[in-house]
């Protein structure tokens, strides 16, 4: 019995020639980009149409890793971004958790608040740091306000660096946190009812029922937004270029690469591009995201099998 | 039969689509080789659009508005398409638009941190890399390059003697905006001294009156608000720079912590509490409130303070970074915006036309009296209120540090004499302490390059 659904001969070429298209798209837009990456991180590319290209083999990495106080500087942003990584990681897992767990509840109104949980993933990096600088706005904001009442008050993204990166932490989790709550909802939804109705029959806790039904069976939802949630953070810099800007101590690797890329390292000094070191830069995070995501990666899916099958 | 054609032709056209989308709307030239329309001008009648590109500076924008405006009357058949985009922007869509040959004339900083002869294995300006892939166009032959005065030309324009920019004007960084009716309030003269300044802050504090304030969410206003000390210390600032990079400068033997000294009381004593929130653009606002004493900032921001409350009376003076009354009459600064033209335009015709308009003695001086700079062109005189103000210093103005800086490779992230280094904006304390590690940062690059 023939189950293929193009005929024979040349038709059957037909399936690879849809997929062709896809394909291509996806070779210039994604891996075209990626390979053309590391090729420039071994020259002095300026980004620039027409500048001569020189090959300048590891210059480039030994500047970024190994040259004077700014490779040092490199490493205290890479520690940085790992701390980003955990804390934004961490808090926005299970804060994503809890609120799905509460809008998958059959309430009135819940739709209501899974739209508002929702909401800020619309906007964009720009409207979302926005509307927190104008919150965050120390001498008279809204929050610094409310501090007033109380007699406190804060620099909040104009202190002192741990507590600015604070702010983005919190701001970063804010505007994703609806992402991660979408997942954990949709995961919920395809748990069927009866084995809840079954564990309610055996008298188990609450907590039992978590433990042993929803969070086995969330499984394929939590190594999703797990893996989501540490490869997005480690990439983050929007938040920190619109809240912060350049500040000392404040950068992540992601901003660096982009300041390093664009001449953006001063806001009162003209810089030059060094898209070639950018490059560089940009591989090194890549190496990083490896390094975690893989382990991470293939943890996760053998607890999957092991739960699941 | 119809069902393999249809499959076939779906896929066809799913190709041409990708391979249309993927491609350009015009052909590319060859490298090196000027695209066929360069070579021809657009006749007289024929309807062609200038596209300009412009950073956001209030002022600027309603005068190129208005000035556009008249240029289109006076050429009908030109239509001027202007963009404006943020000033920390402008370098990376000038770069962008440039090389798809998207853009006619930019608006382009001067042109400032070109390599030394004493500097080592540094990255050449942004500017300079643009000249060298040909996308900036060589109007050396212009007639209207004669109508601004040959330093402006010779300083900020022109790289291995041809001239790429027309620079529009000069701005200072080192002075204080002051409230006039706050200072007559409280009797208190304007100072003329470092001594002066500080008994003036401490008589605003005492009177619960916050002495300045700055756009410290930014950082760099900080440092620009105190380029009257390292002016003090240092009045030749491009000595400064060599002798930083050959070492017989640093920033911490006695003369620096004498400065770093002064930035901790800057910093710590004279900025309002909160100025660390607040972002570089809402600064002249909050000055204009009246609720400050002092701003202290670039010729720049006048225009921003009329705009937020036009009857505010306010003066301009240089930062007194020293006790000496004498070593406090200079204006540091830089040159701010100039046009260039895109190396690959197809309107060279048109933005030859643009720039000679603007470049017409009367029509500057509308353009300078808009934006408050000090003029490139010498008959041009400074008629604003900005300009009042800075007329007596005139001739003591010199080009800044920052335009002649270039951080050598390696070094770490504090090697500047930012006073932002300083709590609350950032995390020293110590004047000696700081010192000691800007010198270690610059020196750490000094070293990795030797």
């Amino acid at each position: 019995m023939n189950n293929y659904h193009f005929g024979r001969g040349r038709a059957r070429l037909a399936p690879y020639l849809l997929l062709l298209p896809g394909f291509l798209f996806y070779l210039v837009i994604m891996l075209g980009p990626s390979v053309a990456t590391g090729v420039y991180s071994f020259t002095d590319a300026s980004g620039i149409q027409g500048t001569a290209l020189h090959w300048i083999g590891f210059e480039n990495y030994r500047e970024f890793l190994f040259m004077g106080q700014a490779s040092l500087d490199n490493y205290a942003a890479l520690v940085r971004t790992l701390i980003f990584c955990f804390c934004v990681t961490t808090i926005q897992f299970t804060l994503g958790l809890v609120l799905a767990m509460l809008v998958n509840q059959r309430l009135k109104g819940v739709n209501i608040f899974r739209t508002i949980f929702f909401m800020p993933v619309i906007l964009g990096a720009v409207i979302q740091g926005l509307i927190w600088s104008l919150f965050l706005y120390p001498l008279g904001g809204p929050l610094a306000s409310l501090l007033g009442l109380f007699g406190m008050r804060s620099e909040f993204l104009g202190g002192q660096p741990n507590e600015a990166i604070a702010w983005v932490i919190f701001v970063q989790i804010w505007a994703n946190l609806g992402v991660t709550m979408m997942i954990f909802i949709a995961g919920l939804q395809t748990i069927p009812g009866d084995l809840y109705e079954g564990a309610q029959i055996d008298g188990a806790s609450p907590w039992q029922v978590f433990r042993n039904i929803t969070w086995p069976l969330l499984t394929p939802n939590v190594n999703t937004n797990l893996l989501l949630n540490i490869i997005g953070s480690l990439q983050a810099w929007q938040l920190f270029l619109v809240l912060l800007g350049y500040r000392n101590g404040t950068q992540v690797l992601g901003y660096l690469i982009f300041a390093q890329g664009f001449g953006q390292t001063s806001g009162s000094v003209t810089s030059a591009f060094r898209q070639g070191y950018a490059a560089a830069a940009s591989i090194v995070l890549f190496c990083l995201v490896l390094v975690i995501g893989l382990p991470v990666q293939y943890f996760l899916q053998r607890r999957e099998e092991k739960i699941l099958g | 039969m119809f069902k393999r054609s249809s499959v076939l032709i779906g896929v066809i056209a799913m190709l041409a689509t990708l391979l249309a989308a993927c491609g350009s709307s015009t052909p590319a030239a060859p490298a090196g080789q000027a695209p066929a329309a360069e070579t021809q001008a657009p006749a007289a009648a024929e309807n062609v659009t200038l596209k300009v590109l412009i950073h956001q500076n209030p002022p600027m924008v309603d005068f190129m508005n208005t000035f556009n405006e008249q240029f289109q009357a006076k050429y009908p058949n030109i239509t001027v398409d202007m963009a404006v985009v943020n000033a920390n922007d402008l370098s990376t869509v000038t770069q962008t638009r440039l090389t798809a040959n998207d853009v006619d004339v930019v608006d382009m900083f001067g042109f400032a941190n070109a390599a030394q002869p004493y500097m080592k294995n540094v990255t050449a300006p942004n500017w300079q890399t643009l000249i060298d892939a040909g996308l900036l166009m060589d109007i050396s032959d212009q007639p209207f390059i004669k109508n601004y005065d040959d330093a402006a030309i010779k300083d900020a324009g022109t790289y291995n003697g041809k001239v790429y920019q027309v620079n529009l004007g000069r701005v200072s960084y080192s002075g204080i905006y002051y409230n006039k009716d706050l200072f007559t309030a409280n009797n208190v003269a304007v100072p003329t001294t470092w001594s002066e300044l500080v008994a003036a802050c401490a008589t605003f504090k005492a009177a619960n009156i916050p002495c300045m304030t700055a756009g410290g969410k930014d950082g760099w206003p900080i440092f620009v608000g105190a380029y009257g000390l390292i002016g003090a210390e240092y009045p030749d600032q491009a000595q400064l720079v060599e002798g930083l990079w050959t070492g017989s400068a640093t920033w911490n033997d006695a003369k620096s912590l004498d400065m770093w000294t002064k930035m901790k009381t800057y910093a710590q004593d004279m900025m309002e509490t909160g100025a660390s929130g607040i972002a570089g653009d809402a600064a002249p606002g909050r000055f204009a409130s009246g609720a400050v004493a002092m701003f202290p900032g670039g010729t720049w921001y006048a225009s921003a303070i009329d705009a937020a409350q036009p009857s505010f009376k306010w003066g301009y003076i240089p930062f007194p970074g020293s006790d000496n009354a004498d070593e406090n009459k200079y204006l540091f600064g830089k040159y701010d915006q100039g046009w260039v033209v895109a190396g690959k335009t197809a309107n060279k015709d048109a933005a030859m036309k643009y720039l000679t308009e603007f470049s017409d003695p009367a029509n500057y001086q509308a353009f300078a009296n808009a934006v408050g700079f000090i003029p490139t062109q010498p008959g041009a005189t400074l008629s604003s209120p900005i300009g009042a103000e800075v007329a007596p210093y005139l001739a003591n103005f010199r080009v800044g540090y920052e335009q002649y800086w270039v951080a050598p490779k390696g070094a770490g992230e504090f090697a500047n004499p930012y006073a932002s280094y300083f709590k609350p904006f950032g995390t020293f304390d110590d004047p000696q302490a700081l010192a000691d590690k800007v010198q270690a940062d610059l020196q750490s690059g000094l070293d990795a390059n030797k």
